[in-house]
């Protein structure tokens, strides 16, 4: 068990370190570099440019800056953002702790949604109850979530007026402000993982109704009721748990495009920007942490179906 | 407002049983173009311009005819040969701080407009001026490096402000200008707060507090202007059917300097031959192409013109289309059955790409085939915009004597065309030792007029701002940013 744990974690270094080396070299290879995007059609006043370069350290050869970076990062050193000239630490913190925030309030609100609805659709198989939510799931899925998100201000904040449209709070304000913010983006990251959950539940439930277990607890005149609680529920929704993890992790490819269009002050929103600034440290820490937090969920997940399933524990049998 | 603000005001209503005056507060955006790196320094290649339009003042401002009117500077006059410039300046101004202004604040903040650590943009637009002198607190002597009789024009530019003598290190820290409001608070990624100054020199602004909060991307501004968070906003034509024939809203269009162009570099070939690059100029349908690209009234048609519709110095003639008139210049050139030409654009702008499918089709009837090639919108100004053969230009407005300048003269920086034509280039000089407006004029026009007859860009209209008010805001009449009067504006009740 201890010995498959750390296999793991080793595995998710170099899957952190493939991570690292991609990026960096995506943004090499993109047209531009910071310093033209900072300056645009000053990056034609030769002098101007190679100073800029010179401030950002871009001219020393991408292999020596690799190395550099990682060196830094190894003392746990992220950088200085080369647009923002601030230490990445300062920038990215309080952006991941909105995105926190936006992430829990999502998942508080639709885990429990979604396992209610799948076991109550399941229950009512192939009933216009199961056949609509079933069909709504459906549709909801496939949305994209920029359309989502637009319809969502369209009509919660446009047309009924309940809601602001998108986010005004600083990326420093209070947590408690942030969380009366999140409202429609987090219904907006919910939706689509909301409809994968639910979809999951559903037919596991349905799965383990049709098992010999519950036939024999029905034959031995369990009432209906102890045969959904005591029997079919615990066996039919452990099994999902793993997996809603991993919904989870994948929902955070999500966030880039509902904090934009919500303009939620995250770290989804800075990972446009940075991208658009060709600020190569601010980007590279960015996706260290999505990899980081991809990869932990991943690894949670695992352990969870580990701990759930007592038959992948060990490696005999 | 918070939610506690909210229920304290409501709390305060009842007790107090008469309504309490509500703050007048204008809710603005910003785009956060610079990434975060704005600066309050209105000469910093940063500048984050809206809230320094709002916080410092310039020497003149542009009237209703776009010419320069007094602001801190009262009045000017030149020496014969418009070599030197005296300006007398506004009584009774006060920095932000409560410190006086005067002529060495003006001194201070024109004669750093060439300092090398700062890479002031404005530097390639003033950067003729040889020293400023203070002869008395209110009098200032702006001694040049060559004749300038446009130097007032110039003054306009908006990123020539006031700060006070010796404020340049601090001025992002301690932003103290002499404009209609002074800074609460500053955060470009979050929110930015500016409040009224009582004191104002033309008396006290009628807003009480302007709020900018970061909303980088531009779908999500057009969600908080519909939504009622924003009370301005800039937008685009495609982008006026949705607030257009709603009440919530007021939607103004207005002349402006701004144009896409076509550069065909004059010192490579084909390009270098004046006959083929007058025929890839006058082969297009100009209005039927503005029409295409922004509506029949979205804009002005012109002549290879970079000057704005409505300044004085723009040259006004005709140009229809001549497919006749391009076949006989390409076949004079040596290209009878016409001519194949690659053409590179990008996204880096909406509409850019549109731009130049729009012109192949029109050039098309005339033999001109042009292959269209979209080069990545990353990188366009530094790999292709000044070294691919002809592509596809953008520029913003600025006076007449500086486009023509900074685009065209011998050697200019941003000469994206390599025009090199000493008879232009004297013309201009000609046109800045000119003091009397309508002999400039016409050295200006005749300057123009040797772009359309020789040069190699093609501008065939100039398109109009934009901007979106919400219904509450009075006060701002459509015009640019740079020409609002902003302590006349106002929120209704």
């Amino acid at each position: 068990m201890f010995a498959l744990i750390l296999g793991r974690l080793g595995a998710a270094w170099i899957t952190l370190l493939v991570i690292a080396v991609v990026v960096f070299v995506g943004v090499e290879l993109m047209p531009g570099d910071a310093c033209t995007a900072l300056l645009g059609r000053d990056a034609v006043r030769v002098e101007v440019l190679e100073n800029c370069r010179d401030r950002m350290g871009l001219n020393r050869s991408p292999v020596e800056r690799f190395f550099a970076w990682a060196g830094d990062l190894a003392q746990g050193d992220l950088g200085v953002s080369m647009k923002r000239e601030r230490p990445i630490v300062d920038i990215v913190g309080p952006r991941l702790r909105n995105t926190l925030i936006l992430a829990v309030a999502a998942a508080l609100a639709g885990v429990p949604l979604a396992i209610g609805l799948g076991v109550m659709v399941a229950l009512r198989r192939e009933r216009p109850f199961d056949i609509i939510v079933s069909t709504t799931a459906l549709v909801a899925m496939t949305m994209p979530e920029f359309v989502v998100a637009s319809l969502l201000i369209l009509i919660f904040a446009i047309w009924l007026g309940w809601s602001a449209g998108v986010v005004t709070a600083a990326y420093d304000a209070p947590a408690l402000t942030l969380l009366f913010a999140t409202p429609l983006p987090a219904v907006t990251l919910a939706l689509v993982y909301v409809a994968h959950i639910l979809r999951m539940v559903r037919s596991s439930v349905i799965d383990t109704a049709g098992a010999d277990f519950i036939l024999m607890a029905r034959m031995k005149g369990v009432p209906e009721r102890r045969i959904v609680r005591r029997h079919l529920l615990p066996n039919a929704i452990l099994p999902t748990i793993p997996v809603i993890g991993l919904t989870l992790a994948w929902l955070l490819s999500g966030v880039v495009i509902v904090e934009s269009a919500f303009n939620y002050p995250g770290i989804g929103r800075l990972a446009v920007n940075a991208v658009a600034d060709r600020d190569l440290p601010l980007v590279q820490a960015i996706t260290l942490i999505f990899g980081l937090i991809y990869v932990s969920m991943t690894l949670i997940a695992d352990l969870l179906a580990m701990a759930l399933n007592p038959r992948l524990r060990t490696r005999r049998l | 407002m918070t939610i506690t603000q909210r229920l304290l005001a409501g709390v305060m209503i009842c007790l107090i049983g008469s309504p309490v005056m509500a703050e007048k507060l204008l809710l603005r955006a910003n785009d956060l173009s610079f990434g975060g790196a704005e600066s309050l320094d209105p000469l910093s290649p940063n500048r984050f311009y809206e809230v320094n339009d709002l916080i410092y003042s310039r020497l003149v401002r542009q009237d209703d005819a776009g010419q320069p009117s007094p602001e801190l500077a009262t009045s000017w006059t030149s020496n014969a040969d418009a070599t030197e410039w005296t300006l007398t300046l506004q009584t009774g101004v006060t920095f932000h701080d409560g410190s006086a202004f005067d002529a060495a604040d003006v001194a201070y903040s024109l004669g750093r407009i060439e300092d090398p650590a700062l890479e002031s943009p404005v530097s390639a637009v003033l950067g003729f001026i040889d020293r400023v002198e203070v002869v008395d607190p209110l009098t200032v002597k702006i001694v040049l490096e060559a004749p300038h009789a446009g130097l007032p024009i110039l003054l306009l530019d908006y990123r020539v402000r006031m700060i006070p003598d010796g404020a340049g290190p601090t001025i992002q820290e301690n932003p103290i200008g002499t404009g209609p409001f002074k800074v609460e608070s500053f955060d470009a990624e979050g929110t930015t707060r500016l409040v009224v100054n009582e004191t104002y020199w033309e008396g006290r602004p009628l807003l009480d507090a302007i709020q900018f909060t970061a909303i980088p991307d531009s779908e999500a501004r057009n969600q908080a202007m519909l939504a009622g968070q924003l009370d301005l906003n800039t937008i685009t034509r495609d982008q006026m059917a949705l607030y257009a024939d709603n009440p919530a809203f007021q939607v103004q269009s207005f002349p402006s300097g701004g144009w896409f162009g076509i550069v065909f570099r004059t010192d490579t070939p084909p390009f270098d031959n004046p006959a083929v690059r007058r025929a890839l100029r006058i082969a297009v349908d100009r209005q039927a192409m503005m029409t295409l690209m922004v509506g029949e009234t979205g804009g002005t048609v012109g002549c290879d013109t970079p000057v704005r519709v409505d300044d004085p110095f723009r040259a006004m003639r005709d140009c229809p289309q001549d497919i006749e008139g391009a076949k006989a210049l390409l076949a004079e050139a040596g290209y009878p059955d016409g001519i194949d030409i690659e053409l590179v654009t990008s996204d880096v702008e909406p509409g850019m790409v549109r731009f130049a499918e729009v012109y192949q089709a029109q050039v098309a009837p005339a033999g001109i085939r042009v292959s269209l090639k979209v080069a990545p919108a990353d990188g366009y100004w530094d790999d292709v915009w000044m070294t691919a053969p002809a592509s596809v230009t953008s520029w913003g407005e600025r006076p007449a004597d500086q486009i023509l300048n900074e685009a065209w003269r011998t050697g200019s920086s941003w000469n994206e065309s390599y025009y090199a034509n000493s008879v232009y280039d004297q013309t201009l000089d000609q046109a800045r030792a000119t003091l009397d407006p309508a002999a400039a004029k016409s050295l200006y026009v005749e300057a123009q007029e040797i772009l359309f007859q020789d040069g190699g860009t093609f501008i065939p209209y100039q398109e109009d701002g934009r901007q979106v008010l919400s219904a509450r805001v009075r006060g701002i009449a459509p015009v640019g940013e740079d020409h609002v009067r902003w302590h006349l504006v106002d929120l209704a009740e």
